[in-house]
């Protein structure tokens, strides 16, 4: 299908031209009308509603019997949300799980693709079960390792004590630094598959040859990874970090079910405690603040991530 | 040069491999050793879980809460199933979860293969800001639109129904389906699409009798991805559908709560349910689940 400067690259003359172009609008006329229903669902829930976020945020909001009540405010609810202790320990919260859990993720997740990227027996059956963690639902999982982790009757004190690991059961979800550490462990076993199934993915494309040519050269099974493997899976690799790292920013499901955000507040994130804000307190502001806060910051975060990324795949492809 | 996969495989081997070969031999020895390793431990540190799990629906609340805890039940038993079903309307959960994410995969494997086409074949302005607007709008969290959907949902009579989560579901999920489908309409000749129109077929003909039966990978690709997502969502079933009559799985499982303690037995034996028919659907889809990932990847 040519498009409307094809006409002129061609050197089409006038009558054959115009034919060509009119055509051309109508199918992008039927593109248009193709495309609607899609973009208006999506625009519907995630465009408007962002924008009217933002609306909520800079006002007083009452729930009253006939419904809700409007009063601008301004930044009132943003002084409010920066002012208060449990918005910075959420946000430390949420940002420091987010790095350790991506982090752990991705090592844990590259050592395991390495060593499965070699043709064995069994491989198959491996990516099979690589995909159960992603379809488990995640409170399911919270309330597996809810059960593992109990104080009392969980198996994973009665493990330890035998082994003679620790002498007395251990309250892991009840104690401050325990609990968090609890939870990444189980985040990091429910997510880590999943990565591994995508880095496995990425380095499947890597040519034999290079590796080939690299052994020839005589180089070592580190410089092979340093200059042929790791080069190649930066995209990869980088790609699934942002998606990660901005997957966090929601994080919870998880803290929700495992924790309630305890002990005390220690596994509150940003998204529970925005949550708890506006439909347990009532505080339809400042939550909604806290939200467009988090947002802010995901985007900051997103764009600053593909400048990096764009220059790497830069370099890369020179 | 000699191979050192014929010497491994015992050929004729007429002379013993040089000091070269044998380290490579055993190099390769060395890495297939770890990597059935690491196989096997992979495996049991997803599986541990599960089983756990699975075998405590099994047991009786006793035998849940009792130390040392017993690897298989004493005697198994299926009161927990009872119990989920029966007392605590597990079924109902299961059912909403079910008309909620298939309706949801169903519009969006429609609106979204519509617009891919378009997309990857039709004149349009503004694709590549189009596309990457829709790479941006899907990683915006939840958090961001809850307030205004709850009060536009409460505003309209909405909370507690289908269509609260149905419509929420269709939006967040369409931007994937529809990277992942552009990415397979690319994938097919152009010249497929001039042959059907040479032979006087008009668009929708075009699209649905020639072009959506190749594309066929990437609408179980996109199905399969939104159907897990929707199956799996917790943040907005909980906050629209709260009612128990509306309630899906994932908030079924979360608010389950028993008198005393947490029913575990009874959790369980739900989660059970839950988990085996969608693992069984992926396992069965697997390769559209890997080809979808795998898309991504290629794309960079």
């Amino acid at each position: 299908m040519a498009a409307s400067t094809d006409c002129l690259i061609k050197g089409m003359e006038g009558e054959t031209c115009m034919r060509v172009s009119k055509l051309d609008r109508q199918y992008a006329m039927a593109g248009y009308i193709m495309m609607a229903p899609a973009l208006l669902v999506i625009a519907l829930v995630t465009i408007f509603p962002i924008g009217y976020s933002i609306w909520m945020s800079l006002n007083t909001i009452q729930s009253t019997f006939t419904g809700f009540s409007f009063t601008f405010s301004g930044l009132t609810n943003y002084a409010i949300v920066f002012a208060n202790q449990q918005f910075w320990q959420a946000l430390e919260f949420t940002v420091f799980y987010a790095i350790v859990t991506v982090a752990v993720e991705l090592v844990l997740g590259l050592l395991v693709a390495l060593a499965l990227n070699q043709p064995i027996r069994g491989r198959g059956v491996a990516v099979a079960v690589m995909l159960i963690p992603w379809t488990l639902i995640t409170v399911i999982s919270a309330q597996m390792w809810a059960y593992i982790y109990n104080g009392i009757y969980g198996v994973l004190n009665y493990l330890l004590m035998q082994l003679h690991i620790i002498g007395a059961p251990v309250l892991w979800l009840g104690t401050a630094g325990l609990a968090t550490f609890a939870m990444m462990v189980a985040d990091i076993w429910k997510t880590t598959p999943f990565v591994t199934m995508i880095l496995l993915a990425g380095l499947q494309l890597i040519p034999e040859d290079l590796y080939e040519a690299a052994k020839i050269d005589g180089a070592s099974v580190w410089k092979r990874f340093w200059h042929v493997t790791f080069p190649l899976l930066r995209p990869s690799l980088g790609l699934a970090t942002l998606f990660r790292i901005l997957q966090a920013f929601g994080l919870f499901d998880l803290p929700f079910v495992l924790t309630g955000g305890g002990p005390g507040t220690s596994t509150t994130s940003i998204a529970m405690l925005a949550y708890r804000a506006i439909f347990n307190d009532g505080d339809y502001g400042p939550g909604t603040a806290v939200a467009v806060t988090t947002v802010g910051i995901v985007i900051i975060l997103a764009l600053a991530s593909l400048k990096a990324l764009r220059t790497q795949v830069g370099e890369v492809e020179s | 040069m000699s191979d050192p996969a014929a010497i491994l495989s015992g050929g004729k081997g007429r002379k013993p491999p040089s000091p070269r070969e044998s380290m490579s031999r055993r190099n390769v020895i060395v890495k297939k050793t770890i990597g059935y390793v690491v196989l096997v431990l992979m495996l049991l540190v997803i599986i541990a879980p599960f089983y756990w799990m699975v075998v405590t629906s099994f047991k009786g609340n006793l035998e849940i809460s009792n130390i040392p805890p017993t690897l298989f039940p004493h005697h198994p038993i299926l009161t927990q199933y009872e119990q989920a079903f029966g007392v605590y309307g597990f079924g109902v959960y299961f059912r909403n979860s079910i008309i909620v994410s298939v309706s949801a995969t169903i519009v969006v494997i429609l609106f979204a293969s519509l617009a891919s086409y378009a997309i990857a074949r039709l004149p349009i302005r503004g694709k590549a800001p189009l596309m990457v607007g829709l790479l941006a709008i899907s990683t915006f969290p939840q958090v961001a639109v809850i307030s205004p959907l709850f009060i536009l949902l409460e505003r309209l009579g909405w909370l507690n129904s289908y269509q609260a989560l149905i419509i929420p579901y269709v939006a967040f999920n369409l931007p994937f389906a529809i990277w992942v489908m552009r990415t397979y309409f690319v994938g097919i000749p152009k010249e497929l699409d001039e042959a059907a129109r040479v032979d006087g077929a008009n668009l929708f003909t075009t699209i649905f009798r020639v072009i959506l039966p190749l594309a066929t990978p990437g609408l179980f690709t996109g199905g399969v991805f939104t159907f897990v997502a929707c199956w799996t969502e917790f943040f907005f079933a909980l906050t629209f559908n709260n009612d128990t009559a509306f309630r899906t799985i994932p908030v079924g499982i979360a608010l389950f709560s028993g008198q005393f303690t947490i029913p575990y037995g009874t959790i369980f034996a739900g989660s059970t349910v839950a988990v085996a028919p969608i693992v069984i659907l992926v396992l069965i889809f697997q390769k559209w689940v890997v080809a979808g990932l795998t898309a991504g990847a290629v794309k960079g």
